[in-house]
């Protein structure tokens, strides 16, 4: 049963940064409080590389949110992202003693620990080890298998893992100002507890997390993730394009971008003029339509199609299996025509999607700038219902080999 | 002297090779058939193996006067052997020349090639890992099956805080298992065993990445705790990507030890391993059940992944043993892998015509400069080469209609 409890989510993004303050409820949903947020600087592609000025983004961002919801933030769970996480599928396996016939709790444990042996990159560390099935004797997809008979059990889990010393920067930037860290969450898992209803995780779907730095993306399939994935890439490389092809300063490259820019296939839709006004500084000019949405679409197409071969790579097939399709969430899920785009790149249906079955501030939860920063909110009532606090650090402990403590 | 062996041979070369060599002697009394070469007279003397050939030191450095010292007892020593099995490690000038050049050698006797090989990890230098290249390639191009120890795979599986000499033995261990296992699966006789085509369908691809397991257990529950400790290899998984049967096509599986092995163990064991590669996967399995009941069970694992194509022809080697070559870490690269066997004088004819003949071609530096705009002092974002930080459109080469300027 869910508590009464206040959550704090914390994205460092490329382009914003935003702190959401929620209640978990007793039914299980989540009730927004309010948001803090400020424009992000010292951010590129997902990654701090400015510590102290990030640090003051984000204590501005924190002070905006309790000012809003008159909470006072000590603890944050924190979103993570950068090209330098990696996943892949792993089992792990355990004979039971022949002297014991039931499956124990810690019998759990071991086979997580077991899937877990592998030869990381010495500079990397596990991030996350999501289950995915446990099989017992040969019988597969048990839920729960403690309490049943058996001889063997295994499971399969889905690995997310990252280099330590960029994890430690986000983390870093956090304790500087004397807050505390619940746990660190991947973006895009993040964003999937929000924007997927428990039906359509079942089905099978590819969330696709696009934002200013990083495009993020995640397959869940049977109920549990199959694969994850970031790229380096996001709306900033199309404002990024459109300043160089159209010879725009980078904000003016933005406004055009999101004012007129859209994604659909140049050749498809009509063209026409767009004029840019004189500004101080800034001789206006007359842009082709044609131009703009040729650089838009070219630079998303390449997106979505290295997101379809990744997975394709990985799992043969999968993609024809994702029976609720593909939801696009983040700040470029705005993009004009970028459904359709995706529809011909995946061969599936789209959806622009946004945080569901949460209450509370409608400004914030319809825009899907804010699904991640929702979903650290709900990740935190689900971790806090499941598990006790004391696990819960262990876990920190197993998970990021110590790489931060809880303030206490 | 007995000259005639009725088992395949096991040669290690170099340091690398005596000590996996000694190990073997001791920890397996019942292997007889081996035999060490090595430059090193202390090495050599303290070895404890049956058979030892020094190999004489060579005026500037050109191995291939030793080879020619050495070839006839070494041919003595091989003599009769249906296979024989190299070890060692290349990078070093020893290892590298003299594998290459023996197994040349072996084959041209007409006998089953193979070897397992260990390449240096990364600390040891550049220069190192590319003679390894260089002599690997001419070990696929001559043996009818290459085990590859790659020892930075191996690292994984040694803590980082460990000594340096940890990783070392470690990767000695992991070339032993292999040597042995590639031995075990020669052995295999009757109706489940494993053919020398299928140890060259699996370790006969150049560049392929070999992946390598072993486990033993005795008790009850052996076969269980065997797989299981097997597939714990770090030389069976792929870092940062999970298992690496995952990509194998083919998988040799050798269970060897207790009389007492039974159908069920073997068909277990199958399916254990398919549970982990994928329906996909072909598993072949060689049974060597000749230990005693109360030996324990010893499961070994092959397969090999990658690489580029499945070599179709064997390249023809006569037995001259002038007919060898020596090749310098430079040379080595440039001489195509397809000719390992070149005589000396044409290999010097060929250096010096190549010298006198080579046209010297300038080469179009590239000088169009893309721009990266505000990605300009970022990490760039490299997918398959490609540095996708620069425009999409100005990669795939669109043009654009300019902005027209009031």
């Amino acid at each position: 049963m869910a508590r009464e409890q206040i959550f704090v989510g914390l994205e460092i993004g490329t382009t914003k940064i935003c702190v959401i303050v929620a209640e978990g409820r007793h039914d299980g949903t989540i009730n927004i409080l309010g948001v803090g947020e400020t424009p992000s600087r010292g951010v590129r592609k997902g990654e701090i590389v400015d510590l102290a000025t990030v640090s003051d983004c984000v204590r501005e961002a924190l002070l905006d949110a309790e000012d809003k919801t008159n909470v006072e933030i000590g603890n944050v769970w924190v979103a993570i992202t950068g090209s330098h996480l990696r996943s892949f599928n792993n089992r792990g396996s355990f004979i039971l003693p022949e002297d014991r016939e039931e499956i124990v709790d810690e019998d759990l444990q071991t086979v997580e620990i077991n899937a877990k042996e592998v030869a990381l990159p010495s500079a990397n560390s596990f991030l996350h080890t999501i289950i995915q099935s446990y099989h017992v004797d040969g019988n597969e997809n048990i839920l729960s298998p403690v309490g049943m008979a058996g001889s063997r059990l295994e499971a399969d889990f889905h690995i997310i893992h990252g280099v330590k010393t960029r994890i430690q920067n986000t983390l870093r930037c956090i304790e500087s100002l004397k807050l505390g860290i619940e746990d660190v969450v991947l973006s895009s898992l993040a964003s999937a507890l929000v924007v997927l209803t428990q039906q359509q995780k079942d089905l099978g779907a590819l969330v696709i997390d696009m934002g200013g730095g990083t495009t993020d993306y995640l397959i869940y399939l049977d109920g549990a993730v199959r694969h994850s994935g970031v790229l380096a890439l996001g709306g900033d490389h199309i404002t990024n394009d459109i300043s160089i092809g159209l010879r725009l300063p980078i904000a003016r490259a933005e406004v055009l971008k999101i004012q007129e820019g859209s994604a659909a296939d140049p050749d498809q839709v009509e063209g026409g003029i767009i004029t840019l006004k004189n500004d101080p500084g800034f001789h206006g000019c007359e842009i082709d339509r044609k131009a703009l949405n040729t650089i838009i679409h070219h630079r998303v197409r390449e997106i979505f199609e290295l997101i379809r071969n990744d997975i394709e790579a990985g799992h043969d097939g999968m993609l024809s299996m994702l029976g609720a399709g593909v939801m696009i969430t983040g700040g470029c899920a705005r993009l004009r025509d970028i459904a359709p785009l995706a529809e011909e790149i995946f061969d599936l249906p789209v959806q622009l999607t946004r945080a569901k079955e949460v209450g509370g501030s409608t400004q914030t939860f319809e825009n899907p700038q804010f699904s991640t920063a929702i979903g650290l909110t709900k990740y935190a009532m689900a971790v806090s219902d499941n598990q006790p606090e004391e696990s819960l650090l262990q876990r920190f402990a197993q998970g990021l080999g110590g790489l931060f403590k809880r303030r206490s | 002297m007995k000259n005639i062996l009725p088992k395949s041979v096991l040669v290690g070369i170099g340091n690398a090779g005596v000590s996996v060599l000694d190990r073997i002697a001791v920890e397996h009394p019942s292997i007889k058939e081996t035999l060490v070469i090595n430059n090193e007279g202390e090495s050599l003397s303290a070895s404890v193996t049956s058979r030892r050939i020094a190999f004489p030191p060579c005026q500037d450095g050109d191995l291939s006067e030793g080879f020619l010292a050495i070839e006839e007892e070494f041919i003595a020593a091989i003599h009769g052997a249906p296979a024989v099995i190299f070890c060692g490690a290349l990078g070093g000038e020893l290892g590298s020349f003299l594998i290459p050049a023996l197994a040349a050698r072996a084959k041209a006797d007409g006998i089953t090639t193979l070897a397992s090989v260990a390449v240096p990890f990364s600390f040891e230098g550049r220069q190192k890992r590319e003679m390894a290249a260089a002599a690997l390639r001419k070990l696929h191009d001559l043996c009818d099956g290459v085990a590859l120890i790659d020892n930075d795979r191996l690292a994984g599986g040694v803590p980082s805080t460990a000594a340096v000499g940890e990783a070392f033995v470690a990767a000695d261990r992991a070339l032993q298992s292999s040597l042995l296992a590639l031995r075990g699966m020669l052995s295999t006789s009757g109706p489940v065993k494993i053919t020398r085509a299928d140890l060259a369908a699996s370790l006969g691809i150049p560049g392929a990445m070999t992946h390598f397991g072993h486990g033993m257990a005795k008790g009850a529950n052996r076969l269980h705790e065997a797989i299981e400790e097997m597939l714990k290899s770090p030389l069976l998984t792929i870092a940062g990507k999970g298992s690496a049967l995952k990509e194998a096509a083919t998988v040799l599986l050798l269970l060897s030890g207790p009389s007492d092995l039974s159908f069920a163990e073997v068909q277990r064991s199958v399916v254990e391993i398919e549970r982990v590669a994928g329906e996909r996967c072909l598993v072949k399995v060689g049974v060597l059940a000749d230990g005693s009941p109360d030996d324990p069970l010893e499961i070994y694992l092959l397969a090999g992944s990658g690489g580029s194509s499945r070599k179709t022809t064997t390249p023809a080697v006569t037995k001259s043993a002038t007919q060898m070559t020596h090749s310098s870490p430079k040379s080595a690269e440039e001489l195509p892998p397809a000719k390992p066997q070149a005589t000396l004088g044409e290999a010097r004819e060929a250096k010096s015509k190549k010298s006198s003949s080579a046209q010297q071609t300038q080469g179009v530096l590239n000088l169009e400069t893309y721009q990266r705009g505000r990605f300009d002092k970022s990490e760039p974002t490299i997918v398959e080469g490609e540095d996708l930080d620069i425009p999409t459109f100005l990669r795939k080469g669109i043009k654009l209609v300019s902005p027209f300027r009031h």
